[in-house]
């Protein structure tokens, strides 16, 4: 595997949240999730995102990748270097991004590798099933092709899923508990699988998970809580509770 | 025992809770507008039906004006009429003719009757002197010389009491205006305008004998009933008995009415079975789940069987109070619409007929919903895990659906061949769609896969999704088929016939004349330069056995044949085959041929009355028994006029019958021509014409009450479609929102899905058309020139433009529908 990225040379495009907050109303009561959070998202590098349920995690994600709108802060979607930036809102980020679900989402009438090449064939390529079967080898699914979705085991389900997700090489990968659905062992191949492809690909990954072993795996793990969004690993991981870019 | 019945009672609970609970769910929605309309149409049409019967029944009781009747062709011999006289407690003699009125410069196609010293019989015989005056009872008939005219002769023709009329030289003198006969019932179909004379005048007017309908009324007790049908049968096998304990002679015309309907109501069963199956779709996935759940918590595989079923019986149940209502409101309309074919006919609720139909439609609609209970039996709690579907078993039960809807239509009509036609240009109908799918979803996944787009995707996805899809083309197609089928019989009936009559029969149509008449006519013609188009000679045959059973043995179905054949028919004969009839069986007679006994029977005929080639067929043809034996069958075939007989014989044959010969011939009359029609019927009043006008406006009737009774079909049909597509749209709701959330996670927005959306609908909608017309087109050369002996002109832009329309409503409905799908997001996902 190979990489492209050059730590300490920013060649790759990134997502900047500056001041973010997310709030909505119940019952006539505001309910805020969190409030003025700072993160940049690099691509080439992985994340892991932990935290209780109803800290807001999913919707960190849906912000980050300019799905939905903050109630407040801005959101920036940067391409290219140093010297040729490019900066847009964060829904321009549409067409360079991923998603990876708890419950795989895979379509049931499709076999492996048609879910693979969907996303290619949806946007012309006409070498998708090529392109498909590579990816297949990938994740170490090239005997299981031209399988459909429930004879697949959960486990290579997970895997047809992280095909599908990179095989258009995406920017950005957001991923939902990848390995929530899945035993230790399968869990554990998952996360090596999913971070290996994503490095290779020059990918980020941004995983929101409860496992540790998984989120240890991430180069950057942040904990998000009703006190903010805490670094606990990573560079600068003693700037609390704000995380500039690096 | 008592621990069934308490399970009985919490299944029964539960299935009340879900019901509650799933009431407002779209499926649930559109199964019970599917299951009302259809209640609501067959409740009414039965309903309707029963009281018609029932007036048909009651009315053959008050308006016989006899205790029996006996009409034929010919005069009783004095030994019949003695036979008869002392057989029956009376007799009353009458006679009926059908001539061309004419009066001052005015003429009208009339039914003279004339009657006996001591008619009425029974019943009263009513009269008044002018329009508003009273009217008063009389006790017998016009006294020679005399005439009475009905209401609207008297109307149309400016007449006055006392005025003097002619009719073939002889003068009568207009005295009473005629209001009621108690013997009309005979003629309940006859509208032609009405005289009556003594009988003593009507030798005097010298008509030839075998254009008079002679008709005997008769009083005598019920219990000589059997012994004077014996008489009959012996003596006159030709003649027609009616009596008080038999069938109203209008029975079988409204059975074939109640048959036609029925159809039409099987073609909505049809409809109704592919909503249902499309809902049954989501019912059964749901179901299966809620099964395999009660099951994982300990209940028995039958908990989950009995709660559905329950719930099922509480929807109908429920629907029943609004659908009862409705139906009979839709009664009250139709009852009060028929009043003008069926004077003083009813409003009346028959219950114990509303129950049976209800236990019928409930019973077709537990079919319908068969597969899925059928579904709960092979439930399991491994389906929790596993959402595998077996199609192949979907499609066996869907076959099954198909088989019994099919073998009902069979049962219900009696039109079999008119049944099989369209059964036939629906199964043609839906193969053609599942070819089409396969093919166009085949070859377009393969053209397009070079190309970049959405299309190509679209493609993909529905070949991919081709069994599913094929089920929402297949609902979509045989919906625009059928309402396709509806409107262009209604556009077409109309426009079709008439053009065809003027473009090749003339304006004017000689139906019955003699061999004077014929003559006269030619010499007539050619002197005012008038053609006649076509000409063709036939005698009245009556037929009486069938292999040497009676009509009744042979075959007790009504048909529309047998109903013609109840009546003398028109026998042609000819040496070879005529140019506008196409040998379909058997061969054509030679022109040296010795045997004279063979006929060709027209092939529709044939199958309607379940007749096969060397059958033997007894006519009586002017009072003699001749028999025949069938050695071809022939059929109408266009462009060469449309005269054209049922029964036809060898040239043969005419030196060993002896009859009257008639002929129907066809004229073209210009209007600056009119005038001397009046000098004709001066000369020949018997002589049978109708002209263009009096065609046109007898059509213009019948179209306008087709027009009726098929635009509150279509809009059954429109109904039914939309439900259908909705329906498909509801079954795959949840697949296509957790698609387009699947696209718009691999970086697409809601635009590029709405986008698929109508290339995938526009696909649906031109692979069903292709289907919709070829079905429609298929339906249209087998029944329209079977039915109604016409060449099929469909008119491509009219129907193509239709189907342009109906397409369009049917993306836009699809589309529209589909919002819901597009409204999807990656949180639902992530949700899950």
């Amino acid at each position: 595997m190979s990489s492209t990225t050059h730590p300490g040379n920013i060649q790759a495009s990134y997502i900047q949240l500056s001041n973010i907050s997310q709030s909505f109303a119940l019952n006539n009561t505001k309910v805020t999730l969190f409030e003025q959070l700072n993160l940049t998202i690099k691509q080439g590098q992985s994340y892991a995102i932990m935290g209780p349920s109803g800290a807001g995690k999913s919707s960190l994600l849906m912000l980050m990748s300019g799905l939905e709108q903050p109630s407040s802060g801005r959101g920036v979607y940067v391409k290219g270097d140093l010297k040729n930036k490019h900066e847009s809102s964060l829904e321009t980020l549409r067409p360079d991004i991923g998603f990876i679900f708890q419950q795989f989402h895979l379509l049931p009438e499709l076999t492996a590798l048609n879910n693979v090449a969907l996303p290619l064939k949806l946007r012309g390529d006409k070498k998708a099933i090529n392109k498909a079967k590579v990816m297949l080898e990938k994740v170490g699914l090239q005997d299981r092709i031209n399988h459909n979705p429930n004879e697949l085991s959960g486990g290579e389900q997970q895997r047809v899923a992280i095909a599908r997700a990179l095989v258009f090489e995406p920017r950005f990968i957001f991923a939902d508990e990848p390995t929530g659905n899945l035993d230790e062992k399968s869990a554990r191949e998952i996360a090596n699988i999913l971070l290996n492809c994503c490095k290779d690909s020059n990918a980020a990954l941004i995983m929101v998970t409860h496992s540790q072993v998984l989120a240890n795996k991430a180069e950057h793990v942040y904990h998000l809580s009703h006190n903010g969004l805490i670094k606990v690993k990573g560079n600068n991981c003693d700037v609390l509770p704000v995380e500039l870019a690096c | 025992m008592l621990s069934m019945s308490t399970s009985l009672l919490e299944n029964t609970k539960l299935a009340w809770q879900f019901y509650r609970q799933e009431y407002h769910l779209p499926q649930q929605k559109l199964l019970r507008w599917t299951q009302a309309i259809l209640l609501i149409f067959m409740l009414a049409l039965t309903q309707s039906s029963f009281s018609v019967q029932q007036y048909l029944t009651q009315n053959l009781q008050g308006l016989l004006g006899a205790d029996a009747q006996i009409s034929q062709r010919q005069p009783f011999t004095s030994q019949q009429f003695n036979d008869l006289s002392a057989q029956v407690e009376q007799l009353v003699a009458t006679q009926q003719i059908k001539i061309n009125f004419s009066h001052q410069d005015s003429w009208q196609y009339i039914s003279l009757k004339a009657v006996a010293d001591n008619y009425p019989l029974q019943g009263e015989l009513l009269t008044a002197t002018s329009l508003a005056g009273n009217t008063e009872q009389s006790l017998s008939g016009p006294k020679q010389g005399e005439i009475w005219f009905d209401s609207r002769l008297f109307a149309s023709f400016n007449l006055k009491i006392g005025d003097t009329v002619e009719i073939s030289k002889q003068e009568f003198t207009f005295t009473k205006l005629l209001k009621h006969e108690p013997d009309r019932l005979m003629e309940g179909h006859n509208v032609a305008m009405r005289a009556m004379i003594n009988i003593g005048d009507m030798e005097k007017l010298n008509f030839s004998e075998n254009l008079i309908n002679y008709r005997y009324l008769l009083a005598l007790d019920a219990r000589q009933i059997p012994s004077l049908q014996e008489w009959q049968q012996q003596h006159l096998p030709a003649a027609q008995l009616v009596h008080k304990q038999g069938n109203h002679p209008l029975a079988l015309f409204w059975q074939r009415t109640e048959n036609f309907i029925g159809l039409a109501s099987i073609i909505l069963f049809f409809m109704a079975a592919i909503a249902i199956e499309q809902i049954a779709l989501k019912h059964q996935n749901k179901e299966q789940y809620f099964s395999a759940v009660c099951m994982s918590l300990g209940a028995s595989k039958s908990t989950g069987i009995v709660v559905s079923i329950v719930k099922w019986c509480f929807s109908l149940l429920l629907l029943l109070p609004v659908a009862l209502l409705a139906a009979a409101a839709c009664h009250w309309l139709m009852i009060h619409y028929l009043t003008d074919s069926f004077p003083n006919l009813q409003w009346q609720w028959h219950y114990a007929l509303s129950l049976k139909t209800l236990v019928f439609i409930s019973s077709i609609f537990a079919l319908f919903y068969l597969p899925v209970w059928y579904s709960l039996l092979n439930s399991s709690v491994g389906k929790l895990f596993n959402q595998a579907k077996n199609t192949a078993s979907n499609l066996g039960q869907k076959l099954v659906t198909v088989a019994v809807l099919v073998i009902v239509v069979l049962a219900y009509s009696d039109n079999a061949l008119l049944t099989m036609m369209l059964v036939t240009a629906m199964m043609v109908t839906i193969l053609l769609i599942l070819l089409l799918s396969w093919l166009v979803l085949t070859l377009g996944e393969k053209l397009t896969k070079n190309l970049s787009g959405l299309l190509p995707f679209v493609f993909f996805m529905m070949k991919q999704r081709l069994v599913s899809k094929s089920t929402q083309i297949l609902g979509v197609g045989l919906s625009a088929f059928l309402l396709l089928f509806t409107l262009m019989l209604m556009h077409d009936l109309g426009k079709t016939m008439s053009s065809y009559q003027r473009q090749h029969d003339g304006n004017l149509m000689v139906s019955k004349a003699t061999n004077d008449q014929l003559s006269y006519l030619k010499n007539w013609a050619s002197e005012n330069n008038i053609s006649i188009r076509q000409n063709k000679s036939y005698m009245h045959a009556k037929l009486i056995e069938i292999n040497k059973q009676s009509l009744a043995e042979f075959n007790d179905k009504p048909s529309e044949s047998l109903a013609t054949f109840s009546r003398e028919i028109r026998m042609h004969w000819n040496n070879q085959l005529p140019s506008n009839n196409r040998l379909l069986s058997g061969t054509w007679w030679q022109v040296d041929s010795e045997n004279w006994q063979q006929i060709s029977v027209e092939q529709e005929v044939l199958t309607d009355m379940g007749l096969s080639l060397s059958d033997e067929l007894t006519f009586v043809i002017a009072g003699r028994r001749y028999d025949f034996t069938i050695t071809a069958s022939h059929e109408f075939k266009p462009g060469n006029g449309s005269i054209t007989f049922w029964v036809q014989m060898p040239t043969a044959a005419l030196a060993h019958i002896q009859a009257n010969h008639y002929s129907m011939a066809s004229l073209e009359v210009s209007e600056q021509q009119q005038p001397l029609l009046a000098e004709l019927w001066q000369k020949f009043p018997t002589l049978r014409m109708v002209s263009l006008q009096q065609m046109t406006e007898r059509f213009d009737n019948i179209l306008a009450m087709i027009t009726k009774v098929i635009s509150g079909f279509s809009a059954i049909i429109i109904l039914l479609a939309g439900i259908v597509i909705l329906a498909s749209i509801n079954a795959v709701e949840a697949n296509e929102q957790k698609k387009n959330s699947i696209i718009m996670s691999f970086g697409f927005n809601r635009a590029t899905c709405l986008k698929l959306n109508i290339i995938e609908w526009l696909i649906t909608a031109m692979i069903a058309a292709g289907g919709a017309i070829v079905g429609t087109y298929l339906a249209g050369v087998l029944i329209y020139q079977s039915q109604f002996s016409l060449p099929y002109q469909p008119d491509f832009i009219w129907l193509v433009s239709t189907l342009f329309i109906i397409l369009a409503c049917v993306i836009s409905l699809g589309v529209y529908a589909s919002r819901k799908s597009l409204n999807s997001s990656i949180r639902q996902l992530m949700a899950e």
